[in-house]
């Protein structure tokens, strides 16, 4: 188990069952003095952050006061890492997607809620397949995979738990066209993952491996007991190969002793052509795996009822009495029962119950077609070898040959974690309607979602709670009808907006999704943290991408105050970059882009009070008239740019402004005084007789400009 | 088991996380405040200390962050019922730091516990009292965290007639709705010598009056005087009822809150589950962000969770039991 | 989702790393049998930053881990340049150091290493970075508006502050164009034009009031081709890639983007988001008009790889189903691109 996640999925409400014993876990801390306190946080998803608070000594060397831990709930499968984990979460994005994607265009198609689509099955298969792809293990070092005419036991890859059961489902649940041999599949899925069950019993695969360990030190082969055993146990599984190569192996067929052991050698290497020839209904075999395959049952029964009566021909053959080698005449005797059958025989070469059950099917019953009565057989192979111990593989074939959606959901759930049943729950509704409706009916106890969308919240949830795989919870979350937009909502406002890259994926998730409200709300809360620490612009640029006027607004009267003071300073150069960038901006800025052209105001007033041409106080009398005009002044500056205009107002060579221009302004006064009468009107701090003084000089230019005209 | 983050001073009383869970502020027995951050970009590492300064006289007993929108900012409660409102800002070119921008204290009386929340794009600080009072402030400058206007004062009663003056309050629980963008509402409850005050009362702004009305009482009328703990109101991502968890000395009750109000205009309440574990006080409790797992801390220094399962039965899913 | 484009015309090969590659670069090295890419990573696992050198072999196709060395918090903007015999890498941390890797030219071994520790150039995390071509010159620039020249000698640093806008004006990407000229790019589009014989600011700003349509955004790279000195190519939000002419400073020339208006079709967009980085496709075809943008690439946030050409419908070379973070084209192999997928692998495109 990955040091700090707890339990496998066991935090997953998955049960209708509420007795199990409660689950203790330690919350270990180096805390010197007893705990007084605990203060628990939930971050993003399934992570819970507990601060343990010792008791206040008077001492203070006396340690740490408090710890703070995290602890991950309901992590995954411990037997894959946590960097693993993480590649086939992102490898299963895109399949998951794709299905879904299908699942919807179909169900558009035939307007039907239920996907149930003659081909349905073909979509889930490649999806499983896809999948399947991903949980392989690491690649074992190339070396290995050179020709060792010693070697029994060929490993590709490491099997893992997750990619077996994953094929067992997969075998059950989807694949329908390979209903007809299922059994066969099953000697399949034992031969790829019979090593996985060592862990808790002896298994045939760790037989051969003791054996081939052993080998070197065996002189004469023929002559150990074990040699024949494991042949018989491979044999019973259906392994042709090893047993073959095993065969091979006989003293007898050493050159040096072919001619004197010559009726041995033949009887050795008849059972081998036997063994080679086995039938077996199936398509066609792995390249290079021995047997005779036969698509159609009939085909397959007769050749099968020839096999068997050439094995019990040569059972009753008279040349086993030549046979001088005892050793070599009970070892080939013990195979052919094997093959014909023998209950006994198979029940001693085989190690575990699921051993002899696919015994059963190669040697007794190979006419099984489909799932009818596995589970009985079952039933009956465990009795005859009850198991030593539980395996996760085991409890969930037992669920799955029951016919038991509810007890598969729980062994995956509880076994293999999140992940898992997030994704092999297609498998289930792959397989039969009930489990469709089992799954996908939305339930008042969960507050009107599927048992589906709820293990796709919770696996959104492990998502959720790691840095690099949040991003993928969308794609989860969006998949689910009724909560997942809410929880999408929720883990997008929990990120934080400090890092850039984070802030922008956010945005790009809320754009993908239409989230239009949460994008807002994180440009906002972008726009106030970057503006609260000092970076003024970027402050500026991300309110006005969230539109927030009000925050606008009040940093609007701030510029004002600050370009109108610095305007005559070194500093207004630092201040040009701000305007620009509230000039550029074509959403409403909040009143801000009018202080683009008080800018151009000031510039030109500003050369006006250094003693420039009429021409500057020229300009700077159209900047004002614009900004006058502007309706996005906001009316609290009107009092202020008048006041900073008495100059030209009172201009002494000729009026500056046409009559037009002056009723306009005098309008505006009136205006204000107005809204002066309302509430919430904001005195700008000018001095009292600031209102007075500028009347009296639009007065005065009034009269000027009526004479002039 | 669990990951170790950060190792606190001797004499830290209490930790509060940000809304991203970047930032932690933790605060001490003899008033001091600190802050430690992750390093950002996100990364798995440890946190570090960016800030620390004694901020107040008496002991930290409870930190609450300002919601984001309001930038950084958190709320400090002393033991002595003093609220300082502290924010991380630069100002006048100084080097960014972390300010006091308003104290809140009353005479008469404690605060107890405050929550902030934001209502039709003001924000909101609610706060408990030791005499039995709620008084909730609106800030009335988005940028300036240090303008505040008293909106609303009012008891935690459902019939108030008379007033209860000689309540006295050692502890109150305040959870607000977490539902964004909507006019907020509330629950309360107090551990009180007063029993009307005690059981935890759903608040509602009522637009039309504008006034605070009380809408459901989550206790059973035989539990109506028990005092209360702790209140948590769940996240609702898309349930057609609220969850609100409720501990008492009974035990932790789970109440389903509908969303739709009678002609009374109160909203039906149903106690869905009563549940032991802490064995006494509870002092704190969680909901995650999908509102379906609750986390809670008590008296038994456990950490417990609590989850509903496929039948929809409330059940201790898991706990956690420190140990050195 | 994941549809390869145009993959009849080229080669992927895809490295899982299993650690987060924050930037990608190809190693300018003198030798013709050896290749080698630098990688800033991020081990979540161990909570280890480094800087990564993996030689890459395309016969038999082989990308391995050559040597390493650890940064003190992750990488924030990777560049690499040679100079003299030495190949020069500068990175620029989230914790506000710069550093300087010497890596032997041949077989690109990490020899020495020079740094400017933290708080001496930026007070915040995000800064960017670039390396002079041929040079030991790196300009800083950062969100907190500090714009700054480092210069490597022979065995210490040299630093100085050409600007600082006091946090009223940050940036986000920075290029050379000269020994003596570079750009910034910033919030709002703000690209500015910087001479250091001009010093106190900017000498030419690219002025927003040129387009009212245009959505605003983000830049956050910028290219400058060594021949067309006069043109910055910037890319960034919503899938925008501009071209801006100092000699026509008011119009600029949008290449993508769909912030561009709903009236504005002239325009294709490659992308729909963040274009994280673009560069000058040094694979040009010959029939290049010398009026026209030269063709660039770009990779972005929803998972392009592509190369827009002036008035020619763009190529997607990538499409990934997540984001793809950096790329780099080699500078002696045009044809080979290598670039970070933000699922925790790298990607090696060879052209046809």
């Amino acid at each position: 188990m990955s040091p700090n996640t707890v339990g496998n999925g066991a935090l997953i409400p998955f049960s209708g069952d509420t007795t199990d014993s409660l689950a203790v876990y330690p919350l270990h801390h180096d805390l010197a003095r007893p705990i007084s306190r605990l203060a628990i946080s939930w971050s993003r998803g399934n992570s819970l952050r507990v601060s343990l608070f010792a008791e206040p000594s008077v001492n203070p060397n006396t340690g740490d006061g408090a710890k703070v831990v995290e602890v991950k709930l309901g992590g995954g499968d411990p037997e894959i890492t946590d960097a693993d984990w993480r590649r086939i979460a992102y490898g299963s994005v895109a399949p998951f997607a794709l299905l879904q994607s299908r699942r919807s265009s179909l169900s558009e198609l035939s307007k039907s809620p239920s996907p149930y689509h003659l081909d349905w099955w073909e979509h889930v298969l490649q999806y499983s397949k896809d999948i399947t792809s991903l949980l392989g293990g690491p690649k074992l070092s190339p070396s290995l995979i050179i020709e060792d005419p010693n070697e029994i036991v060929q490993k590709n890859e490491e099997p893992t738990c997750l990619k077996a059961a994953w094929e067992l489902m997969e075998i059950f649940y989807v694949d329908k066209q390979s209903q007809a041999w299922l059994p066969e599949r099953l000697v399949d899925w034992l031969a790829d993952y019979d090593s996985l069950f060592t862990s808790t019993q002896e298994t045939i695969h760790g037989k051969l491996v003791d054996f081939q360990n052993d080998l070197v030190n065996i002189q004469v082969i023929e002559d150990d007991p074990r040699y024949w055993e494991v042949m018989s146990s491979a044999l019973s599984v259906g392994w042709l190969d090893i047993v073959v190569k095993m065969l091979r192996l006989h003293g007898s067929y050493q050159l040096d002793q072919l001619s004197n052991r010559e009726l041995e050698n033949g009887l050795v290497e008849a059972v081998a052509v036997l063994i080679s020839k086995m039938p077996r209904l199936r398509p066609e075999s792995v390249v290079g795996n021995l047997g005779e395959c036969f698509k159609s049952k009939p085909d397959f029964i007769k050749a099968w009822e020839k096999w068997r009566s050439q094995i019990t021909k040569l059972d009753c053959s008279p040349f086993w009495i030549q046979c001088d080698n005892q050793q070599t005449r009970e070892g080939l005797r013990d195979l052919l029962q094997v093959m014909l059958g023998n209950t006994e025989s198979l029940c001693t070469a085989s190690c575990y119950w699921i051993e002899l059950y696919v015994s059963h099917f190669l040697y007794i019953r190979p006419f099984t077609i489909g799932i009818e009565s596995m589970y009985n057989l079952a039933q009956k192979c465990i009795q005859l070898k009850p198991p030593t111990g539980t395996h996760r593989l085991t409890e969930l074939m037992i669920g799955i040959l029951e016919e038991n959606t509810e007890v598969v959901l729980a062994e995956i759930s509880r076994e293999f974690g999140p992940w898992m049943i997030a994704h092999a729950v297609e498998l289930l509704t792959a397989g039969s309607e009930q489990a469709e409706i089992l799954l996908h009916d939305e339930r008042d106890n969960l507050g009107g979602i599927s048992i589906v969308e709820l293990h796709r919240l919770a696996y959104a949830q492990i998502l959720s709670s790691h840095t690099l795989t949040w991003q993928i919870a969308p794609i989860y979350l969006t998949s689910c009808m009724k909560q997942g937009m809410g929880l999408l909502e929720n883990l997008l406002y929990r990120q934080s907006v400090q890092h850039k890259n984070t802030l922008l994926k956010n945005i790009e998730i809320c754009r993908l999704y239409e989230l239009d409200h949460i994008s807002s709300n994180i440009m906002k809360v972008a726009g106030v943290y970057h503006w609260k620490h000092g970076r003024k612009g970027a402050g500026v640029y991300w309110l006005q991408q969230s539109q927030d006027t009000s925050c606008l607004d009040r940093i609007a009267q701030q510029l004002f105050d600050s370009v109108g003071k610095s305007i005559s300073d070194e500093s207004f150069k630092q201040w040009e970059g701000i305007i620009e960038l509230l000039g550029s901006e074509s959403k409403p800025a909040g009143g801000l882009e009018f202080l683009h052209k008080y800018r151009d105001f000031k510039k030109s007033l500003q050369m006006v009070y250094s003693g420039k041409s009429t021409d500057a106080a020229r300009q700077a009398v159209g900047s004002l008239i614009m900004l006058m005009k502007n309706p996005s002044t906001p009316q609290r500056f009107w009092l202020p740019l008048l006041y900073d205009s008495l100059k030209l107002l009172n201009w002494k060579d000729s009026p500056l402004l046409s009559v037009s221009e002056t009723n306009l302004l005098l309008n505006k006064l009136q205006e204000l005084s107005l809204a002066r009468q309302r509430p919430h009107f904001t005195e700008p701090s000018l001095p009292p007789q600031a209102p007075s003084s500028i009347r009296l000089a639009l007065a005065t230019n009034l009269g000027r400009a009526i004479l002039d005209e | 088991m669990a990951k170790e983050l950060l190792s606190l001073e001797n004499g830290t009383t209490c930790s509060s996380w940000n809304y991203s869970s970047t930032r932690l502020a933790a605060g001490s027995v003899d008033g001091t405040f600190s802050i430690f951050d992750f390093h950002d970009p996100p990364s798995s590492s440890s946190l570090t200390s960016t800030f620390k300064s004694k901020v107040h006289e008496g002991n930290i007993v409870k930190i609450v962050w300002v919601p984001p929108e309001y930038g950084d900012a958190v709320a400090c409660i002393s033991a002595d019922g003093i609220v300082s409102l502290l924010e991380e800002i630069v100002e006048d070119s100084q080097p960014l730091q972390w300010k006091i921008c308003k104290t809140f204290r009353s005479n008469a009386s404690k605060v107890l516990d405050v929550q902030f929340g934001i209502s039709s794009t003001r924000l909101k600080m609610v706060a408990a009292y030791s005499d039995g009072h709620v008084r909730i402030f609106e800030l009335l400058d988005p940028l300036e965290l240090r303008s505040w206007q008293l909106q609303a004062e009012f008891q935690n009663v459902i019939e108030s007639v008379s007033s209860f003056g000689k309540a006295v309050c050692l502890s109150a629980s305040i959870s607000l709705n977490p539902q964004k963008g909507q006019e907020s509402s509330f629950i309360v409850g107090f551990n009180s010598n007063t029993p009307e005050l005690n059981s935890s009362k759903v608040w509602e702004f009522d637009q039309a009056h504008q006034r605070w009305l009380p809408v459901a009482e989550l206790a059973l009328p035989e539990d109506k005087g028990d005092q209360v703990y702790a209140v948590a109101w769940a996240p609702n991502i898309g349930r057609p009822y609220e969850i609100i968890a409720v501990a008492t000395h009974k035990g932790l009750s789970i109440w389903h809150l509908g969303l739709n109000p009678d002609h009374n205009g109160r909203l039906p309440v149903e106690r869905v589950a009563l549940l032991s574990g802490h064995q006494g006080m509870v002092w704190q409790m969680e909901w995650d962000m999908s509102g379906m797992t609750l986390a809670t801390t008590g008296n038994d220094g456990m950490v417990r969770l609590w989850q509903s399962n496929l039948n929809g039965v409330w059940h201790q899913q898991a706990a956690f039991e420190p140990t050195s | 989702m994941a549809v390869t484009a145009n993959s009849e015309t080229s080669q992927i090969h895809r490295f899982p790393q299993y650690k987060y590659i924050d930037a990608v670069r190809w190693l300018p090295v003198l030798s013709a049998f050896n290749r080698f890419a630098v990688l800033a990573t991020f081990d979540y696992d161990s909570d280890l930053s480094s800087i990564e050198i993996h030689s890459f072999k395309p016969n038999p196709i082989s990308f391995e881990f050559q040597s390493s060395w650890n940064s003190p918090s992750r990488i924030s903007s990777l560049k690499a340049s040679q100079f003299l015999q030495k190949t020069v890498i500068a990175a620029s941390t989230s914790s506000g150091s710069l550093h300087f890797l010497f890596a032997d030219s041949s077989d690109a071994t990490l020899e020495s290493e020079v740094s400017v520790p933290e708080d001496e150039l930026h007070s915040v995390s995000e800064s960017s970075i670039d390396l002079m071509d041929g040079g030991v010159e790196c300009v800083t620039v950062g969100d907190d508006g500090r714009v700054n020249l480092v210069t490597v000698g022979n065995s210490n640093l040299n630093y100085r502050r050409l600007f600082d806008s006091g946090g009223l004006v940050s940036y986000t990407a920075v290029k050379w164009a000269s020994p003596v000229e570079f750009a910034t790019g910033g919030y709002g589009f703000g690209l500015h034009w910087w001479d250091q014989r001009k010093p106190g600011g900017p000498v030419s700003q690219f002025k927003g009031n040129w387009d009212k349509n245009l959505t605003s955004g983000i830049v956050h790279s910028i290219d400058i081709h060594p021949s067309r000195k006069h043109t910055c190519l910037a890319g960034g939000s919503l899938g925008t890639v501009l071209a801006w002419d100092l000699r026509w400073q008011q119009q600029p020339i949008i290449l993508s983007g769909t912030g561009a208006g709903d009236g504005n079709t002239a325009v294709q967009s490659i992308s729909e988001s963040e274009v994280w980085e673009v560069q000058y496709d040094r694979c040009i075809k010959s029939n290049t008009s010398s009026t026209r943008i030269l063709p660039s690439m770009i990779c972005s946030e929803d998972g392009i790889l592509g190369v827009i050409e002036q008035g020619e419908e763009s190529i997607e070379l990538l499409a990934e189903p997540c984001a793809i973070n950096s790329f780099d084209i080699d500078r002696h192999n045009p044809l080979d691109v290598i670039c970070s997928l933000e699922w925790e692998a790298v990607a090696i495109l060879t052209r046809q």
